[in-house]
């Protein structure tokens, strides 16, 4: 350039070449962390064989030489006539809660859903049809071992159904225990806006129960509510009776649950505990997404027991007319799952486990689809790129999981139940402590174990639906399953 | 670009004000709010002022780094005396800054620090941005004037 010097244009250099090292590798990864319009979860992160057998193949679900199964094919005997039919019709609607009302969804006219019953051993066939929810809709089990194709996930084992179409769910009621469904497109939002319902499986043979009584806990654009009504529960049951209590936790973080009177702790998310016995004192922490039936007798002298549900709901368990039970103040204890109840064998040994996963949770700055922020990380790596844990039927499996994210995170696992084996290294020495829902706090580490004896492809995620919306969303993959499902694509499939 | 370098240095400043300003009315908000029988939990909507605790996140995570990044680059160009080292100064505070705001979620009591560091960076800023128009760069002017037309 005309009149500058060469010191001049050195420095405009210099300059020109720090800009470039300071941006260049920003824009590099902004342009990494691109996600296309249309994907298979098949290709998503890398393949993480946890120490186990199994070679890199390009979509992840090849065994050498071996024909994959589809998802499509993961099902309930399709011969069988089922035992419970149910209809359900997926609608937008506002919902009356007292003075507020909220758009949200309903299913048969009512947020809840309908409650949805089987004895153990049934087959349930859900004939789901989605009214008017343009997005598209798709029903989860949450907690139930359901086979693949029933799992419900859009873009993994099916697509959306949209509006004006329908979709039949086929799955045996194996476990006995409380479980619930929800939406599982565009998760976040629509459980948030009340697409969900209890699923309640009753052992067989008949346990002799006096009452039994289910709470399921919601919040709708702020307002808490129990079974979709705002307000405290009542169950009218005569004095002396023994209640078997059912609370869900449908929202995206944990609840404190205790009583004015001593409770034990019957069933964890449809699993019963060993040898519970009487919780007074601590309450108890109910997880996002998990369920505890709780006992409870009421007294013989007329007045009723008081169940906080948070700190500002209740369940009011006694005869009609008795007289108000003042809230108990919230105790500072909570009940310990890792040493309550006594042990018993899990079924399976651990110590001859074949794959071990490490999944650390963490909180990071970065790009995720050309975003910028902070963002969860799993092992490191944001969305799309995090790891996906590859398992062959009939494989132990261990998983160590540690958060060091600065928020707890409610570990939801699809289509299996898990065990814990420690926490912050402390050996489990109560009840077998079996979950599908597992609140890591900020700060702890879990040592779980499972036998992968359900194939297909789960998602493995933090239910915290924003979290998961936000990519905290891992993939547990059976060699040999493949998908012909994508996230996106024409039905604009999105799981979160 | 000597005015571009000043504004921006400025703009961090007004931005950390901003910060401050934001997480007070976020409080005051939550306490009116209770005060009023509201409740506050993890499955809560939020209450009146939740938006200067978005306002807050966004402006320390996004744009005060994104400001502080723009100055830094103009800082190359702009030959104020100092300049670079003060834009880097700038920009390595609220990289600890931001640091801060993240471990403080694990460990509250580094919010305190949080807190302090806060005017360390609008003083750094206010700092940074002064260093244009100081002493030197007048004699500066002179010498380039007097470069000879070859």
């Amino acid at each position: 350039m005309e009149g500058q010097t060469p010191v001049v244009r050195r420095r405009t250099l210099v300059a020109v070449l720090a800009t470039v090292l300071v941006l260049a590798p920003l824009g590099w990864l902004w342009f990494a962390s691109l996600v296309p319009e249309r994907y298979s979860v098949l290709q998503m992160g890398a393949a993480d064989y946890g120490g186990g057998p199994g070679t890199f193949a390009h979509d992840h679900g090849e065994t050498a030489g071996q024909p994959r199964l589809s998802v499509e094919q993961l099902v309930a005997d399709p011969v069988r006539r089922a035992d419970v039919r149910v209809d359900l019709a997926a609608a937008r609607a506002t919902l009356a809660l007292g003075a507020k009302a909220v758009p949200g969804f309903t299913l048969n006219g009512t947020s809840p859903g309908p409650t949805i019953r089987a004895v153990q051993g049934q087959l349930v066939e859900v004939h789901l049809r989605n009214v008017d929810v343009a997005d598209g809709v798709a029903l989860h089990w949450h907690g139930v071992d359901v086979p693949n194709a029933e799992d419900g996930t859009a873009g993994v084992t099916q697509d959306a159904v949209l509006p004006g179409h329908d979709h039949v769910y086929r799955f045996v009621a194996e476990d006995a225990g409380t479980y619930w469904y929800h939406s599982h497109q565009l998760s976040a939002a629509q459980v948030a806006g009340g697409l969900l319902g209890a699923l309640v499986v009753t052992p067989r043979p008949a346990v002799a129960q006096q009452v039994d009584a289910l709470a399921l806990s919601h919040t709708y654009g702020g307002v808490r509510t129990l079974n979709g009504v705002a307000g405290d529960q009542h169950v009218v049951t005569a004095p002396g009776r023994s209640v078997r209590l059912r609370l869900v936790n449908t929202d995206n973080g944990l609840v404190q649950v205790w009583g004015s009177a001593p409770y034990t702790v019957l069933a964890v998310d449809g699993h019963d505990v060993n040898r519970p016995t009487p919780v007074s004192g601590p309450a108890y922490t109910l997880t996002a997404g998990g369920r505890v039936d709780l006992g409870l007798t009421v007294p013989t002298d007329g007045s009723a027991v008081r169940v906080q549900v948070s700190k500002g709901l209740a369940v009011v368990v006694g005869p009609d007319g008795a007289p108000d039970v003042a809230p108990p103040p919230q105790p500072t204890a909570q009940v310990d799952l890792l040493s309550y109840g006594s042990p018993a064998p899990v079924g399976f040994d651990p110590a001859t486990a074949t794959r071990r996963f490490r999944y650390s949770i963490g909180h990071r700055p970065g790009f995720v689809d050309g975003r910028p922020g902070l963002w969860w990380s799993v092992n490191g790596h944001l969305y799309p790129n995090i790891p996906m844990m590859m398992v062959s039927s009939g494989d132990v499996v261990t998983v160590h999981l540690d958060n060091h994210s600065g928020e707890a995170h409610p570990m939801h696992l699809h289509g299996h139940h898990a065990v814990v084996l420690a926490r912050d290294g402390v050996a489990a020495t109560g009840s077998p402590w079996w979950f599908d829902s597992l609140d890591v706090a900020d700060g702890a580490t879990y040592d779980v174990a499972f036998v992968a004896d359900n194939p297909g492809i789960w998602m493995d995620h933090c239910h915290n639906l924003e979290h998961a919306a936000d990519g905290m969303v891992v993939h547990l993959m059976y060699t040999g399953v493949t998908t012909p499902y994508v996230i996106g694509g024409p039905v604009r499939n999105r799981p979160e | 670009m000597k005015n571009v370098y000043r504004v921006l240095a400025y703009a961090v400043a007004a931005l950390v004000a901003v910060q401050a300003a934001s997480i007070a009315y976020a409080l005051f908000g939550l306490a009116k709010y209770i005060d009023g029988g509201g409740a506050v939990d993890k499955n809560s909507d939020g209450f009146p002022g939740v938006g200067g605790l978005m306002a807050h996140g966004v402006g320390g995570q996004l744009v005060i780094p994104v400001v502080a990044l723009a100055l830094l680059v103009v800082s190359f160009f702009a030959h104020v005396p100092g300049g670079v080292r003060w834009a880097l100064i700038v920009l390595g505070t609220v990289v600890v800054q931001v640091a801060l705001g993240i471990f403080s979620h694990s460990l509250p009591a580094l919010g305190a620090v949080h807190g302090a560091l806060a005017l360390v960076l609008f003083g750094v800023a206010v700092t940074a941005a002064m260093r244009v128009g100081s002493a030197t760069s007048v004699v500066d002017e002179p010498a380039r004037v007097a470069t000879p037309v070859a």
